[in-house]
């Protein structure tokens, strides 16, 4: 039993292991700052996550705090990368190669002061 | 006979985590803009919460997790307050 719980847990830690250094490695490596933002999103989500998923197994007491930790992650990492998008965007960082633009016209909206309706 | 092997992999991987964060750190003082900064801000808390998971799973205790609870949740906290701070310049 302690075997297998001991190869999950190695399994589970460098595969996270492996995803932070590619979260990192992304965010030194991309160009542009919303691709930064991309790479770290991986590194919090995967990263840690799985480490923890490593934790349920090994650490012999009260499992609940790792799923209650891998849950708050799971929500705020999207969260926290949407706020720094949606702030680069309306400091003016232009964003390279872009496909499609849907912000642009709710920040047009923000700025003009004209009241609606 | 397993446990030395976790042993080594949870160090390994403590090791990686840190010189991560160094690079990270290093990247947030040679940041091009403030977005920059910021993601790296964020980018070094997740990581220093990835440390701490490891040093839990290390110690094989389970306090260290209640650290880590309000790591993450004051860092991403931070990480929202700066990004609307910097998005219109006032806060709340």
């Amino acid at each position: 039993m302690e075997t297998l719980f001991g190869l999950i847990v190695i399994l589970a830690v460098l595969i996270g292991t492996a995803f932070s250094v590619i979260g990192v490695i992304g965010f030194i490596r991309l160009p542009d700052v919303y691709t930064r933002l991309h790479a770290t999103g991986k590194v919090s989500v995967f990263g840690v996550v799985l480490l923890l998923l490593a934790g349920l197994f090994w650490t012999p007491v009260s499992p609940g705090k790792d799923i209650v930790l891998i849950g708050l992650l799971l929500l705020a990492a999207p969260v926290a990368s949407h706020a720094i998008a949606s702030a680069a965007y309306r400091l003016g960082i232009p964003p390279q190669q872009l496909m499609r633009n849907d912000l642009a016209e709710v920040v047009e909206k923000e700025n003009d002061p004209t009241p609606q309706g | 006979m397993i446990e030395t092997w976790v042993e080594w992999t949870l160090i390994f991987s403590l090791a990686v985590h840190i010189v991560l964060t160094g690079v990270c750190v290093w990247r947030v003082w040679r940041g091009q803009n403030v977005i920059d900064r910021l993601i790296g801000a964020d980018l070094v808390g997740t990581l220093a919460l990835a440390v701490l998971v490891l040093i839990a799973l290390i110690e094989r205790t389970s306090i260290y997790f209640d650290v880590a609870l309000g790591l993450a949740a004051l860092g991403f906290m931070a990480s929202i307050v700066l990004a609307k701070y910097l998005a219109d310049q006032r806060v709340l």
